[in-house]
């Protein structure tokens, strides 16, 4: 197996004096500060000599204090070995521009954009730079930049120019300054997002074509997003996906708010799978105090995230199961009353019932309470038999086979290059699961297997998705069975300010890997916090994965990955 | 069955036009139980809260302000400020409960808070308060509390005077006698004033 000590000595051997900076944390991180123009050549030599197969994302720092930029980027591996390279590529605050990867990794498209909008990093080389989450004014300030003002810039005065419309609002404007326009680094006609009119103009050839809207209110997926599909006939020719609608700035609000207080938030970037984002934010954390979580705390959390796993399951399945025809509507109301008794086991041990706000810097917030094992045993077998029965339902079903059957399959090879995540890759045969790669807690103590598919079609995400169901129940019996008395919090001291330090952090959401990349500059408040969300990954494979199929089949292969705009937008 | 309900069809709308009763009813008509865990609506212990303003400070989302309130404990919470929740941004996620330092705070069963105006749904002490003093207890209270205070003065201006008296003893001898019968006099509002110049 490969080890992060390896990985460097290779990368050192191959590119002498590229890696500077470097620190292997354990055997399963490395820390390397790569030179920019050696990162292309390092990232294939990753990817082709020892299988870093997997483009995670990659976040913005701004440094300025140190006048400089930063990119990382986090790779990692299918399956062929454990170690996540987080390797850094520096460039200078004035006129900030790294290399793209774009050539290498087809999935590193949105999250270069983003950090391009964000901080206005250039990346050389993309193909499409223009705007994923922004609205057309914001772009060009540089929102996540450490000296922005805010919106509108009141501080500066100048910089903004109000114009009211004619509907009686006002609009904002920023005009780049001169000294920005002489210096280059604001670019004096910033990319806009394409009007709907204007991708008419441009992708309409024909007149048997026209673009249809999805959205953006659609019932496919539970949020707001646009899809625009191309269609000529019943063919769908090409889609465009725009995304950003409830886009909430969690990672700039996280970094003006205390640690504490940012549990609070990562709940609400996909309320239906908060347990796994305050675990996420929260051993992040631990591990740069260097925290140790009682055995008991830890039990309770992996009782509770495999509860948060099974509820959102089940939402995700039945709501996308009113789209289909055929089994239609009744699993809707049968997964619902299910997913109400786990909403209230899980209720009776934190409090509430979506928001949860339950795990702390080395603990939990209370413990389990008087008779919840008993009344697991009661639900948990109870639940395993409807599982049962829902999967026996959607086997005899043929409406539903007919719809749902070698739709959007995806192929392991193509569902590892573009990133999928979560029970949508797991369909394709990939046994990638964080729990098995990146063991938390006490994951690696707890008897459990990875689900896959065959096909990768509609079909198989959702049987995974039953299955793993059923694996949450078994690891859940387990635990419960194991599970010793003691302290539910760690008995060192918190203490307000986190010292300097970072930490890279993976969990397995419901709907994929789920990754958090915290920094500390040693203040009460994070210099930093990057969210790698899971369905931001599997979003962006929906476009590509549209063309060629049926319009009436776009809405079973989007509802079938489960999505979650709120938390792709962040 | 369907008789009886058909008659309370009929009797309800009679209820409310003649007596003035409730006119929303509870639907499922009894409240599903909710865990002893629950994160509901705010449970001050008044006569234990410190005025600390920790809650208020730990809120994501600034919903606590500390305001006055008259029926805490003047021996803990000098300055009579309580926490007043404005319900319409509260989010319920308990950091406030968690951090106070004294835990007089509390999150309970109640859940309904539905009001004619925006205003309705900021909560003050009054409305929080489940545990409280009466006025009687308070001004009992106050009175030891300035006694306590007066008491404190006192100690302090005597050890003022001693360590005065030890500096410059021949400084001023005359006023040293009329000090005490002006303290007597002017009761204890003087007497903090004087304690903290000291």
């Amino acid at each position: 197996m490969t080890t992060a000590s390896e990985v460097l000595s290779s990368i050192q051997s191959a590119f002498p004096g590229a890696v500077s900076d470097a620190r292997v944390e354990s055997d399963r991180r490395l820390w390397a500060t790569i030179d920019s123009n050696k990162i292309l050549d390092v990232c294939k030599h990753l990817t082709n000599k020892l299988n870093f197969d997997h483009y995670s994302g990659s976040a913005g720092i701004d440094w300025i204090a140190r006048n400089e930029m930063e990119v990382v980027e986090i790779m990692a591996s299918h399956g062929a070995h454990q170690v996540v390279a987080m390797l850094k590529v520096k460039t200078p605050r004035a006129n900030p521009s790294v290399k793209s990867l774009t050539g290498l990794y087809w999935n590193a498209s949105w999250y270069e954009r983003e950090i391009w909008e964000m901080l206005g990093i250039n990346f050389e080389g993309h193909p499409e730079l223009y705007p994923l989450l922004l609205s057309d004014p914001l772009v060009g300030v540089w929102p996540w930049r450490k000296d922005f003002k805010g919106y509108p810039d009141y501080t500066t005065g100048e910089r903004a120019v109000a114009i009211p419309t004619p509907d009686g609002y006002t609009e904002y404007s920023f005009p780049p300054t001169q000294a920005e326009i002489e210096a280059g680094t604001v670019p004096t006609e910033r990319p806009k997002y394409p009007t709907f009119l204007e991708r008419e103009t441009r992708e309409i050839k024909s007149d048997s074509e026209m673009i249809m809207h999805l959205g953006p209110q659609h019932a496919m997926v539970p949020g707001p997003f646009l899809l625009d599909v191309l269609v000529e006939g019943e063919r769908v020719k090409k889609a465009f996906l725009d995304i950003g609608y409830i886009h909430k700035g969690i990672e700039k609000i996280m970094e003006n708010r205390t640690w504490l207080q940012d549990i609070v938030y990562t709940d609400r970037m996909c309320y239906v799978a908060s347990l796994s984002n305050n675990e996420c934010y929260c051993g992040a954390v631990e591990k740069i105090l260097g925290l140790e979580v009682p055995e008991r705390a830890q039990y309770i959390r992996v009782i509770l995230e495999e509860l948060s796993r099974i509820q959102s399951h089940l939402i995700g399945t039945g709501e996308f199961l009113t789209l289909i025809a055929g089994v239609g509507f009744a699993p809707w109301q049968y997964m619902i009353m299910d997913r109400e008794r786990i909403i209230s086991l899980i209720e009776s041990v934190t409090g509430a019932r979506l928001t949860h706000t339950f795990v702390r810097f080395g603990g939990v917030r209370n413990d389990l309470p008087d008779g919840f094992a008993e009344q697991c045993k009661k639900d948990l077998p109870y639940m395993r038999s409807r599982i049962e029965e829902f999967i026996e339902l959607f086997a005899q079903d043929p409406i539903y086979h007919a719809r749902m059957e070698n739709v959007g399959s995806i192929s392991p090879e193509t569902g590892k290059r573009m990133g999928c995540a979560g029970p949508v890759l797991r369909a394709t045969g990939v046994a990638y699961d964080m729990r098995k790669e990146d063991p938390i807690l006490v994951y690696p103590d707890l008897d459990f297997k990875v689900i896959t598919g065959t096909r990768g079609d509609s079909a198989d995400r959702i049987d995974v998705r039953m299955r793993e169901i059923l694996e949450s129940i078994h690891i859940i019996e387990q635990c419960l069975d194991r599970i010793p008395s003691g302290p539910i919090k760690t008995e060192a001291k918190i203490p307000k300010k986190v010292p300097a330090g970072e930490a890279y952090y993976r969990v397995e959401d419901p709907r994929g890997e789920m990754g958090m990349y915290v920094i500390s500059d040693g203040g009460d408040k994070p210099y930093r916090v990057k969210v790698r969300g899971p369905f931001y990954a599997t979003f962006q494979t929906l476009t590509p994965l549209l063309e060629g199929t049926y319009i009436a089949d776009a809405v079973a292969i989007a509802g079938s990955m489960d999505g979650c705009p709120s938390e792709s937008d962040r | 069955m369907l008789k009886r309900k058909m008659i309370k069809n009929f009797t309800w709308p009679l209820k409310i036009a003649t007596r003035e009763i409730e006119v929303t009813r509870l639907y499922p008509e009894v409240m599903m139980e909710l865990p002893a865990v629950e994160r509901g609506i705010h449970e001050l212990d008044a006569t234990t809260c410190i005025g600390c303003g920790t809650c208020a400070r730990v809120c994501p989302n600034s919903c606590i302000e500390m305001v006055n309130f008259k029926f805490g404990n003047p021996l803990k919470n000098k300055k009579m400020q309580f926490p007043q929740i404005d319900f319409g941004r509260c989010m319920f996620c308990g950091l406030c409960v968690d951090e106070c330092p004294v835990e007089c705070l509390k999150m309970g069963k109640k859940v309904i808070m539905a009001g004619w105006e925006r205003k309705d749904i900021i909560k003050g002490p009054d409305f929080l308060a489940t545990k409280r003093f009466s006025a009687k207890e308070v001004a009992d209270l106050e009175a030891e509390a300035k006694r306590i205070a007066a008491e404190k003065a006192a100690a302090k201006k005597t050890a003022a005077k001693e360590g005065a008296a030890k500096e410059g003893a021949a400084k001023k001898p005359a006023k040293e006698g009329a000090a005490p019968a002006k303290k007597k006099a002017n009761g204890a509002e003087a007497k903090p004033k004087e304690g903290g110049a000291a």
